[in-house]
């Protein structure tokens, strides 16, 4: 194993560790542990030993080394599963003493797919805050994969505190159509590296308004269903405006339309020590415009020392499942038993897989660490010191409570991060720790068909969605003059309702 | 006739690109000798986007001005505007070294410079500082200290500064024409000096040259600059919401808004119509004309209010008693002396050049205030520095733009 000068930093230093897992995760690491900003404790794990040979990461260890024999998984999570099952000292050896644990993979592929859910279990075991970041398969990679990815990703919703997945199919939008290849990666791994390194500053940063999990927790509990990110810098004169404009431009928010779904919102502003008040209310209030009345907002803001830092807006969001290309293979999983018994073996792991972690790992840390009862404690520093509770599943009836503490008072500043899940999940949550994988899966249909105040919401914004790209007319192009958080260039009457 | 009594100003605007040669008076007053004018390509909000289009245009218009004039054109001053261009007032003191001395010229000079110490942005530079006040030992409200006797001097200076690549690009449109550049004016300032006079400036006043991208403003309190900026909205905003309103082209809007349009509204019969005329195509459509008013009246309004907002923000009523000035080609909208009226709640002028003489009927069209007003500025500036040629090379502007000795 080659040692980098990185690893010789003494543990306490660093904020998270980073595990990349699978050929992907592997590559996202490497990115990682080359780009300046991430200073923390990256590591890859992988299957196929010659990639782990070629990565640059600090700490590198070989997935079920016996049962691959170092060749990789060959695309099929339960190989994957099986060599993390084999080399679970390593994961826990990897993850041990860490405050907090990003995992990355790729999903729909072998290793990522079937090892994530066992990280996942055992960093959550040691103790950590555990952030999952995955990428979905790109659609032309076919059915299997994707619906490999699918279950990988909802036995990781049952492990990680938090998941945020970015769909390939969307990366693709970063670049222009005609552009290389390589251009369109490395434009996507910079957005995930973006994203771990963003969300290390927000948990890192220091600041007046400072961002605690919980109030995280609460963005990202919904698990696989956080796919909003987007960040922006700019040191401009007119910085705070370009920046949000930046992060808003990010194509998992669509240029902010994607937010128009979004249900929970965390905003982070860091900048130069002169970042003025008027910029952070003009950076929130144009976000504003975008996140629907009723969504919560949680707005964290960090200083950093130097003065020639940009002001940096990243925003992370949480949207109700519409009924999109992902939704319309959700049916399949209920019926992935048949056509799997009959291609071969290796299909039928990928539901197997599941039924083992869930009720090993996921049940063994909410009934030991977790009373009776998790919903008797809500506050929020709570998930750091007992990080198993939080376990989306086991959270239960406080559905109540969810209207009783969320936005309407402080659409702005939040209160302190209710991690209560909305109404939808309850149901689900109760029977969970049972016989996961089937009641997953139905919770998985539920809060898409189920909330009745989720389908009004879009349908509300629907019309501003039509308005924004007609209403700027000759200035559709052009820079927008933004002044006091309204673009001016956008007809006046149309911004004051005014009926003609 | 020497070269230097001719003085040429240019504005490459979002609608229209001109240029105005004129001949320095002895009386201080400016003779236009000719203009040339022509609609702008490839300017958005003041700022070029179209090197090649707007250079065409550029071309174009020193071509006709050369011709009506009869002046071969050498040496240009340029109006600059944009949202890029902002504004501040710094202070800054020095202290007369050998104790109460009688303050001299060197310590202008010195405070001047102190004063214009300032950070600006990375990727901006200085276009204007102009001198506000004079402290002599604390003592505010001093306008020339020149002889008075003190030990600390200091000053309040207006730094209008805009972004070093934006400017560049207006500037080298006019680069390409083999002509040199004398002078580089902030367009709020060039149009105060074609419009208002210093009896104005002395009772305080606001100047609002609305033009097509943009609309400078400048506010003069006893005698001196206080504020200035730009808001990055102007005729074509109004246009653009017609267009967008009434469902119709933006040369069509363009010409109702000229035609029909007026900021006020309340003023047209109930269910009163105008015919679309039936040009190119176009089907007879009536609209209402209480709906025309109501667009433009919604733009007019916001964009005084955000100015008001701008410039009141420590600046009371009374500080401003010769009233506010509107300016530019948009100023010419039916109606638009009223809604400024209400919002400022002072009195207002539609400003007609002061001053000026000449053989040409566009003196009274505020379309030509800028570039008047930047011919002015370097008349003026020739003037105070008694140097009757301070011409200055494009080298040495580019050098100044780039803080290079």
């Amino acid at each position: 194993m080659q040692t980098f000068p990185k690893s010789e930093i003494p543990r306490a230093a660093f904020p998270a560790r980073i595990l990349g897992i699978g050929n992907a995760g592997t590559h996202l690491a490497d990115q990682l542990s080359m780009s300046a900003g991430a200073d923390c404790e990256v590591l890859a794990m992988n299957t196929d030993a010659q990639s782990l040979f070629a990565s640059v990461t600090s700490r590198k260890s070989t997935l079920g080394a016996k049962a691959t024999r170092g060749l990789g998984a060959g695309g099929d999570p339960e190989v994957g599963y099986e060599a993390a099952q084999e080399s679970i000292e390593e994961i826990r050896f990897a993850v041990e003493g860490a405050s907090t644990v990003i995992l990355l993979a790729g999903l729909g592929g072998g290793t990522g797919s079937g090892a994530i859910p066992t990280a996942a279990a055992a960093a959550r075991e040691a103790g950590a805050f555990v952030l999952a970041i995955v990428t979905m398969p790109f659609s032309f990679e076919g059915r299997r994969r994707d619906r490999q990815a699918t279950e990988a990703l909802e036995a990781l919703t049952g492990q990680a505190h938090a998941v945020i997945r970015f769909d390939n199919d969307r990366m693709a939008d970063l670049t222009s159509p005609l552009g290389g290849i390589g251009e369109t990666f490395q434009a996507s791994d910079a957005l995930l590296t973006d994203c771990v390194t963003s969300f290390l500053e927000m948990l890192s940063g220091r600041g007046p308004i400072p961002m605690n999990l919980g109030n995280l927790l609460t963005v990202l509990r919904d698990g696989s269903s956080c796919a909003l990110f987007g960040r922006g810098a700019s040191q401009s004169d007119n910085r705070a405006h370009e920046a949000i404009e930046r992060a808003l431009k990010s194509p998992l928010l669509d240029r902010g339309r994607m937010l128009d779904d979004a249900e929970a919102v965390v905003a982070h502003v860091s900048g130069p020590p002169s970042l003025s008040y008027a910029e952070t209310s003009a950076i929130m209030q144009e976000l504003g415009r975008h996140v629907p009345e009723d969504a919560r907002l949680f707005l964290s803001v960090s200083l950093e020392d130097s003065p020639a830092s940009p002001v940096t807006v990243t925003i992370f969001g949480s949207y109700a499942e519409q009924p999109a290309s992902r939704s319309v293979e959700r049916p399949m999983p209920a019926r992935t038993t048949q056509p799997v018994a009959r291609t071969s073996a290796a299909p039928v792991p990928p539901v197997a897989p599941k039924p083992n972690l869930n009720p090993k790992q996921a049940d063994t840390p909410s009934e030991t660490d977790q009373p009776a009862r998790p919903e008797a404690d809500p506050p929020h520093e709570a998930p750091r010191e007992a990080p198993h509770d939080p376990s989306p599943d086991v959270r239960t009836q406080p559905a109540s409570d969810d209207f009783l503490h969320p936005s309407p008072p402080g659409r702005l500043f939040g209160e302190d991060g209710t991690i209560q899940p909305p109404p939808a999940e309850p149901p689900t949550a109760t029977p969970t720790p049972v016989p996961p994988p089937p009641q997953k899966r139905t919770s998985r249909v539920q809060p898409s068909a189920a909330p009745a105040k989720k389908p009004a919401t879009p349908k509300a914004h629907q019309e501003t969605l039509q308005f924004e790209p007609a209403a700027r007319g000759r200035f559709d192009k052009s820079e927008p003059t933004i002044v006091e958080g309204e673009d001016l260039d956008v007809p006046t009457y149309m911004r004051r309702g005014h009926k003609l | 006739m020497a070269r230097s009594e001719i003085l040429v100003g240019v504005e490459v605007g979002t609608s229209k690109v001109c240029a105005v040669v004129a001949e320095s008076m002895r009386n201080e007053d400016l003779r236009i000798l000719g203009a040339g004018l022509v609609p702008s390509k490839g300017v958005r909000k003041g700022e070029v986007v179209d090197l090649k289009l707007a250079t065409e245009c550029l071309h174009d218009a020193l071509s006709k001005a050369e011709m009506n004039s009869n002046i071969e054109i050498d040496d240009v001053a340029v109006a600059i505007t944009g949202s890029h261009i902002a504004s501040f007032t710094n202070r800054g003191g020095i202290t007369i070294p050998e104790g109460y001395m009688a303050i001299d010229e060197q310590a202008l000079r010195d405070v001047a410079i102190k004063a214009r110490e300032v950070s600006l942005p990375d990727d901006h530079t200085f276009l204007h500082s102009i001198i506000q006040h004079y402290y002599v030992d604390n003592q505010p409200g001093v306008l020339n200290p020149l002889g008075l006797i003190g030990r600390r001097l200091e000053a309040d200076v207006h730094i209008i500064h805009g972004a070093k690549a934006r400017v560049q690009n207006t500037l080298r449109c006019v680069d390409s024409q083999e002509v040199k550049i004398e002078e580089v004016v902030s367009g709020g300032l060039a149009s105060s000096h074609a419009v208002l006079n210093d009896n104005q400036r002395e009772m305080g006043a606001l100047l609002i040259d609305i033009g097509g991208g943009v609309s400078d403003y400048i506010v003069f309190t006893e005698g001196v600059v206080n504020k200035s900026g730009v808001l990055a909205v102007g005729g074509d905003h109004v246009n653009n919401d017609i267009s967008l309103g009434l469902r119709i082209p933006l040369t069509r809007a363009e010409k109702l808004k000229i035609e029909e349009g007026s900021a006020l509204i309340g003023q047209s019969l109930p269910g009163e119509k105008i015919t679309l005329k039936n040009d190119a195509g176009f089907s007879g459509k009536e609209i209402e004309r209480e709906m025309l008013n109501t667009i433009i009246h919604a733009r007019i309004e916001e964009m005084f209010t955000l100015i008001h907002k701008q410039v009141m923000a420590g600046i009371s009523v009374h500080e401003l008693r010769a009233g506010v000035f509107l300016t530019g080609g948009c100023s010419l909208l039916r109606g638009i002396r009223e809604v400024a009226e209400s919002v400022f709640d002072l009195p207002v002028h539609l400003a007609h050049d002061t001053g000026v003489s000449g053989p040409t009927p566009i003196l009274n069209n505020p379309v030509y205030s800028t570039a008047i007003g930047v011919a002015r500025f370097v008349q003026t500036r020739r003037a105070e520095e008694g140097d009757p040629s301070p011409i200055r090379t494009v080298w040495d502007q580019m050098k100044k733009l780039f803080g290079m000795k």
